[in-house]
Order: structure tokens, then sequence, then C-alpha cells
């Protein structure tokens, strides 16, 4: 076991984990946030993906042990005094998800690309979600989306 | 217990969300089956056969038991004590001369053989997930193996079986149609066109990985059963058909699914053990399935090679088809397998076209490969991508325009309701104009312009014309119920078994309700599923829960009225047939008098108290009994392959379904979006693999490649309506429709581009590897 300091949501937290728990794991059985979903375990789906210190990353890639001091936002974190976050609204707003499993994981990573591309054209975008998988949408309102969260963020 | 942090009370800007369903998910609150955490529980893992044929000859588990945590481990002897019964078979399927298949169940875990890698053999459970998996990587499995069927080719050749009572290897042998007019017509048809399609194995793969829960109450005798399902009485049913339990004695909790595409159509193995432990060790028992357990683990989808044959008179009139087909059963004959190789293959073998002559022969063989059931589809898209590359290879062939050829052959408007030559009747229809529209949108017509200026750039172009048309599902269930119960605010909430996994049911049938009472779809809720209310009627499956589930929804507003009546006309002071209701009043749905005085309905409804049961004066049900209908639609794709690389790019895709009514536009076009693409992905990349020893080799999401973002670079999306007269709604299915829309356009834009430069045809997947080896080879 290993002892551990998250910053979790802007909530500290001190944990006692095991050497091979992977981050993901640990916020979803010790901290109970079970918005950051698990779809592989291979690192190729996204789903859960994270925040670390304002990087997305995939929770799966890292043991919780490598997170020691760090902090991470998760989908739970990211609306603010219940106003939701412009990713969030764009998502439904666009219609850019159904069965909602990949959508933690693809709003993470959009917020994280819009802080890198604040005003993407549709190559970056594609490029950017290649490490998110979804099988409903077909990710084309998956895109739109991202480009409307982008406008919103840039309060047109 | 709860599975995540309390939900916060969601702020009113939820309510101008898109769909009922979006706020929970989109913040993190959904509750899919894993985030159940219960009191107590216990962890299971799987131990899988690892190898593809053979008899097991020891199966030594003492250090699986002694390891660290492990409470029990489940083996075939337990399931034999415990009477449980295999997998389902599915449906009953018959030969000609009515005699049934040989059917193979797979067992819960295997007693002395196994016949496909993952097949599963024992059930380890321990305190925690980690000592779950730990212990289970102890069991020591002997096996002599036994020759490998690694294909349905290899089965054919009987050298070897799988089955004892399968010698040839083959389930059965179907057939379907009218033979001797079939052959007098090619006897006599000036051209015969000839082509054999694969429609390759594939993996469902919904994101959420499988999971279950079991808890036992022991006072009550009921299990608790946390599940991703695609309807109630589906999992229900193979639940208690496997444990022996009475419907009443298990509860199933599905809230949130994280898609199904068909392969949550029925349990597995997994829940029926979980219950097993969970009854036995009186403490709850989670599984929660590894992706790569999935590849191994999850009925595939397709496997289907279907020879077809066209007969062509000399006006270029269709006068006959024929197709003799190879379904891949897999190991076992498990849920849908059968049925999708049968019924699914003939029913409409004849596509669009007004043909008078269709025969069908298929064979179902055993393979040492995973189970094959139900995929988005389940065989409609595999039939119309025969029917399709069919048209346009021998519109190619014969050098004839396949536009004409398709408008010339095609069943015309006026014939509906029209009887094919195999005996469905298709209801309604337009297809010239659908297909029209498409020509229309895609901008077909100017195609060779944008052809020579990708020539420019040494790219190739195609394009390609799909024009599906399916018979969704009919069900299983002798009719769709649906109630509602009325709480003392005035808010609904309505009921049915039919359960979501990502097509918003819940935003739907609120719409639907609501326009029939004029209520703010909003204070409507909607629940599937609930065991103490004994609905019947189908599942999330063949596209049916709009005009199934829906159509009821519509009755059900009705009914309400009627409910409602007796206390509008006491409230208004007069006789209730008086009273009229006014569903688009300003201010909500009103009873009024024909002298002025009016109540809303939920100023009704709060007027009322509720019985000591909670129930509500207005709290009623309704039904509908409505069977299948025909959406159709022509999707053409535009390809550009690039000769240096093999990489070929969707470049614009357009898709006009006919759809009949349709009720929420935005949600039809999401089902559009998610079909089509996944029709692209086995067009261009999904593939199953096994090698010759039947050892998986796309095990992975590194090894079997999904669509990602940017599958299609533009989707353009278009309409045409004709209503059928089969449901209350006027709608027909639309789930599976984008995938027997893009198979075909998608393949013969690419044949047709390969065409150009004189190379092809070829089989899906068209991968970069492929398309580049094929045009080097030209």
């Amino acid at each position: 076991m290993v002892s551990i300091n998250l910053t979790v949501n802007n909530q500290q937290h001190s944990l006692e984990v095991e050497d091979r728990a992977l981050l993901a794991d640990v916020l979803r059985d010790d901290l109970k946030l079970t918005g950051t979903h698990i779809g592989c375990d291979t690192s190729q789906c996204g789903c859960c993906t994270v925040l670390l210190d304002g990087n997305s990353i995939k929770a799966c890639t890292l043991l919780a042990a490598q997170a020691d001091g760090c902090s991470i936002t998760t989908i739970e974190g990211l609306a603010s005094d219940q106003n939701l976050h412009p990713v969030q609204k764009a998502f439904s707003d666009c219609h850019a998800l159904q069965c909602g499993f990949c959508t933690p994981g693809m709003i993470m990573a959009t917020v994280d690309l819009l802080e890198r591309h604040p005003d993407p054209d549709i190559a970056t975008v594609r490029k950017n979600l290649e490490g998110n998988l979804c099988r409903c949408t077909g990710y084309v309102n998956i895109e739109k989306a991202v480009l409307q969260a982008a406008k919103l963020k840039r309060g047109q | 217990m709860a599975p995540t942090t309390a939900q916060t009370q969601p702020p009113a800007e939820a309510g101008k969300l898109q769909r009922h369903e979006d706020y929970r998910l989109i913040t993190g609150q959904g509750r899919f089956t894993a985030d159940w955490d219960l009191t107590d529980q216990l962890h299971a893992a799987m131990v899988r056969s690892d190898i593809a044929h053979g008899h097991i000859t020891s199966l030594d588990l003492a250090a699986v038991r002694s390891a660290k945590g492990v409470v029990a481990v489940l083996t075939a002897e337990d399931v034999l004590a415990a009477g449980y019964n295999p997998i389902p078979t599915g449906p009953p399927i018959k030969d000609a001369d009515g005699n049934l298949a040989n059917f193979n169940a797979l067992p819960l875990l295997a007693a002395d053989k196994v016949c496909f890698v993952g097949q599963p053999v024992a059930m380890v459970i321990a305190d925690n997930a980690h000592h779950a998996h730990d212990a289970a990587a102890l069991a020591v499995v002997e096996y002599e193996e036994l020759p490998v069927v690694d294909s349905p080719a290899t089965a054919l050749r009987k050298e070897f079986s799988i089955h004892e009572n399968s010698p040839d290897n083959v389930s059965l042998h179907f057939s379907h149609g009218d033979k001797q007019a079939v052959d007098a017509a090619f006897k006599k048809a000036k051209h015969r066109i000839s082509l054999t399609i694969g429609s390759q194995r594939l993996i469902g793969a919904p994101m959420e990985p499988r999971a279950c829960n079991a808890q036992y109450d022991a006072a009550t005798d009921v299990t608790t059963v946390y599940t991703p399902m695609q309807g109630l009485l589906g999992m229900r049913g193979a639940l208690c058909a496997m444990t022996g339990l009475e419907a009443e004695q298990l509860d199933i909790v599905a809230e949130d699914v994280g898609g199904s595409f068909g392969v949550r159509s029925g349990a597995y193995p997994e829940a029926v053990l979980a219950i097993l432990a969970a009854r036995k060790l009186k403490r709850p028992v989670k599984w929660v399935a590894m992706r790569s357990e999935l590849f191994i683990g999850e009925w595939h989808g397709r496997g289907l090679t279907l020879a077809g044959e066209l007969a062509i008179d000399e006006q270029h009139n269709i006068t006959a088809i024929r197709f003799d087909d190879t379904v891949d059963l897999g190991a076992f004959n498990s849920y849908f397998g059968g049925f999708i190789g049968t019924n699914n293959l003939w029913v409409t073998m004849g596509g669009a076209y007004r043909v008078p002559a269709l025969y069908m022969q298929s064979r179902l063989v055993y393979t040492n490969a995973l189970p094959v059931s139900a995929y988005r589809g389940a065989g409609r898209p595999d039939i119309a991508f025969a029917i399709e590359r069919l048209i346009d290879h021998a519109a190619a062939t014969l050098d004839i325009d396949p536009i004409a050829f398709r408008k010339q052959n095609f069943i015309p408007a006026d014939a509906f309701p029209y009887l094919t030559a195999n005996g469905t009747e298709y209801d309604c229809g337009d297809f010239h104009t659908v297909l029209d529209k498409a020509l229309d949108i895609s901008d077909y017509h100017d195609f060779e312009s944008r052809a020579s200026s990708a020539r420019e750039q040494g790219k190739i172009r195609g394009i390609g014309i799909g024009y599906y048309i399916e018979k969704s599902g009919a069900g299983g269930a002798p009719k769709d119920q649906v109630s509602c119960r009325f709480k003392s605010d005035g808010s609904l909430l309505l009921h049915a078994v039919t359960g979501p996994s990502g097509q918003g049911h819940e935003t739907t049938f609120a719409l639907i309700v609501g326009q029939g009472l004029g209520l703010d779809p909003a204070v409507i809720d909607y629940q599937a599923g609930k065991a103490d209310e004994n609905l019947v009627g189908n599942g999330t499956g063949g596209s049916r829960s709009l005009y199934g589930t829906g159509s009821a929804f519509k009755n059900l507003a009705g009914n309400i009225i009627e409910q409602a009546r007796p206390f509008a006309a006491e409230a208004l002071q007069c006789a209730p047939e008086l009273v009229q209701f006014d569903e688009k009043a300003d201010g909500g749905g009103t009873f009024h008098t024909a002298e002025g005085s009016s109540i809303t309905l939920t100023a009704l409804a709060q007027q009322q108290a509720l019985d000591e049961n909670g129930h509500h004066p207005f709290d009623c049900d309704a039904d509908t009994v409505t069977g299948a209908n025909f959406p159709n639609g022509c999707h053409i794709a535009e390809v550009e392959i690039d000769p240096e690389t093999g990489v070929a790019e969707v470049v614009t895709y357009t898709a006009v379904d006919e759809l009949g009514n349709v009720i929420s536009p935005f949600l039809v076009e999401g089902q559009v979006h998610g079909g089509v693409v996944q029709g692209i992905g086995q067009a261009f990349n999904e593939e199953v693999i096994y090698d010759e020893s039947g050892q998986l080799l796309s095990g992975s999401f590194m090894d079997y490649a999904m669509p990602r973002a940017g599958s299609v670079n533009e989707l353009r999306i278009g309409s045409h309506s004709v209503p059928t007269a089969l449901n209350e709604l006027g709608a027909k299915g639309v789930g599976e429709s984008g995938c027997s829309g893009s198979l075909p356009a998608v393949s013969n834009a690419v044949m047709h581009a390969l065409r150009s430069v004189g190379a092809g045809p070829i089989d899906m997947p068209y991968t970069p590897m492929k398309l580049w080896e094929t045009l080097r080879a030209t």
C-alpha cells in the first residue's frame, strides 16, 4: 500500500492505495467519482479522460501513486455553481451523446483541446479526438459540439 | 445503495437541454451497472478456455481456492447441482421439410469440453476484484486438444466435427422460395450476373463493458440483478430460463446502459453465475468485464457469406434472384444466430425491386469460434448489401446506367401494398422519389467533374448508391403495453419494458405523451421496466421501440383523457360527454365546456388525492399490437482513395431515409449518423480475425480498428415520408437503417473507384493495405 495526497475537484484527499491501483480505479472505487468511466484495458478508448494539473490524461495510464500531489478535475467537477461548462452545454445542444458512456471522457478531452486550440478547424478537432472512442454517434455531432463549444467559450 | 455521490438537483438550465437523459450524463451522474457498489459485495473473475477446441482432462483449482481473498469457485459441477440451464438457443428454425435444426447450447461453464477461445470454465469469487483476477490466473486447466474448425470453409470440408449431433458441422440446411420458378427464369435469362459478398465477423463493442451485480434477499427470496439490457422481458425471460427462477424472484435494474447494438438482447453466463453465487453465498456478487474479455466473451455479429445471382432479360428486367448463403454460427447456437441466417436473409431478399421469382438456401455452420448473434441490423444490412452490390455489379458488367437499371426495376409507388415473390408484403413506399432526392442532395450528376479534379491531384474517386429496404422487428411479445403514474404535483411517470441504451426513450416517450395531453414534456419521466408492474412488451431491438411502445404511449394519452373526464365533469359541473379536451390550449391541455368554464389537466390532477397505495385516479395503462414495417432509403457515398497510401476517405455521404412520420428529428438523425458510421467501420476497418488454431488475433482496440472521429467528412441528411398505416404513429424503424444503407453505398463507391482504374472487386474491409495492394496489382 502507498499513501498519496490528491486534490480532486478542489477537495483534498489523503488515501492509502494499492501500489498497482490505477488512478481511474481510485477515482471510482475510493472516491466514488463514478463519472470517470473505464471502457477498455489498453488505454485506447478515452472514457477515463480527466484533467491532471490542467492537462487531459487517460486515468488508466497512470498509477494512482504517480498522481501523488497532483490536482485532478473529473467530469463531476467541471460545472461550477451548477452552471454547466460550455463544453457540457454544447454536447447536449448538438446531441453529441447517445448512451453517454464515452461522454465524460469526450468532454474532458474537449476541454483540454479548446485550451490548446481556442478556435480549432475541423481537422484539428478530429486529430485531437483520435484517442476517444464512441460507438453511438458516428462522431458527427461530437465534432459539431466541439466547434460549438469553442464559439461559446469565445463568447460568440 | 446509490453508486455515486448523491445526484444534485438539476439546475433550471437542465430543463433546456436537448434530452431528458442529458443532464446526468454530461455531469457524470449517470448510473451504469459497474457504478453500483453494494454493501458487503464480493467480486468475480472468470477462468476461460485459452484453446479453441479440446477435452478438459483436468481442472486443478487448488491454488485458486487457497489464494488470498478467495471465497468460492464455481465450476460446471455447481451449475449441475443448481439445475441451471445453458444459454438459450434462440427461436426454433426448421428446414424446408419441417425438421428442426440441430441445436447445441453453450453451457454456463464448460464440463468436459471447450469449443472456442474464451469459453467460460470457472468463476472465481473473492473479496475484491484484484484478488479475484489474481486467483483466476492460478487455475490449471489441462486439455487434450482437438482439431480446430477455424472457418466455415473448414467446417464444410467435414474432415472433423465439433458436435456429435452434427457430423457435417451444419446445424441446419435451410431453404425458402420457389426453386422451380427461379431455375426456369435462369434458364430463360439473357444475362446471369453472380457475385459473392462476405460480411465479416464484427464485435458489437458498446462502450460500456458488460457488468453485473446480483444481490439475494433471503427474506423475500428475490434476487436483484443489476445488468445492462435492451428490455426487461428479454433479460428476465433469459435469466428465468437459465436459473429456473420465477419472474417474481428476479428484480432487474438497468438505469443507464452504455450502448447495446443487439449484443445485449439476452443474458450471458456471467450474470447467471452471479445469481447462483449470490444465492449460495448470501452476499452480493459483482462482475465487471475487462474489455479484452469481451472480445472473446460477447457474441460477435455478422459472419455471413452470401452468394447471389441475378437473372436478367433482354430489356434489363430482373426476372429472378437466388442466393446460396453460408452462416457462421460459431461454436454454439446462441440466441439469434440461426434466425439471422434464415428469416432475416430471405425476408427482403428481393430488395426494392419487382422480381417475379426468388429462392434462397443457407447452411448454418459450426466453427470453433465465439457464437454469433444480433448486431445492429442482424442480417438486414447484409442482405441489403448483397442485393445492392449485385445491382451495381450487373450494371457495370452490362455497361448500363446503375440509376436507370434501379428505376426500371423498382417496385413503383402505385404498386403498394406489394407482395414479394417469396411472400413478404411491403405496405408502402416511394422509391423513385427517395432516389431522386438523394441524387439531388449528393450532387450526383456533377460527380465526373469532381472525379476529374481528384485525378489531377493523383486521387481516385468513386460514387456509389445503396437503396435498402428492411423489415424492422415484428416483436416477440403479444403486444406493447405501457402505464403511467401521476404524482400529486401533476407530473407524470411513464412505464414500459423497453430498455434504452442511448436512443432517447425518455425524451421521445415524454414528447409523445406531452403532445397528446398538452403537457410540457419536462414534467414527464420515463422508467424502463418495473417488475411489479407486470407489463408486457418488446425490448429495444429490430428498430421497434418508437413505433411499438411509442404508439402505445400515443394511445395512453387518449386513455388518460378518458380517465380524467369524469373528474373534469364534476369540477366543471356538467355531463362528462359535454366536456371537451383541447390539448393545444394556451396554458396546457385543458378540459372545457361549451359555456366557457375550464380547468387544465394539470390543475385537475393536482386536485386529486393519491390512494393508500400511492395510486392517482388518473393512473391507467394502454397498449398496441403492431408488427413490422418497411423503412427504406437511398444512401450515396462518395469516396476518394489515395493510391500512394491506400487510404480512402468518405468525402461526402448522403442519407435520404424514408421512415414514415418522424417524431424527434434530431434523435432520428443521431440514429442515422451512428448506423452509417458503424457501416463505414465495417466497410473500411473492422474485422474479427482468428488464426488457424482458433486464436483471436484481433483481441483489443489496438488490433481491432474502431471507427474514429472523421470517419465521414461530410454527412448530408435528407428525408421523405410515406407514413405507414401499420401503427398509430405512422412511423417506421430507424435504429438499424444506417448500416443497411451504408454497407452497399460505401462498397459500391469503392468498387466504382477501383473499376475506374481497372481494379476490383474486393471484399470488406477495404483497409489501406488491401486497397494499396489491389491498386498496385493493376
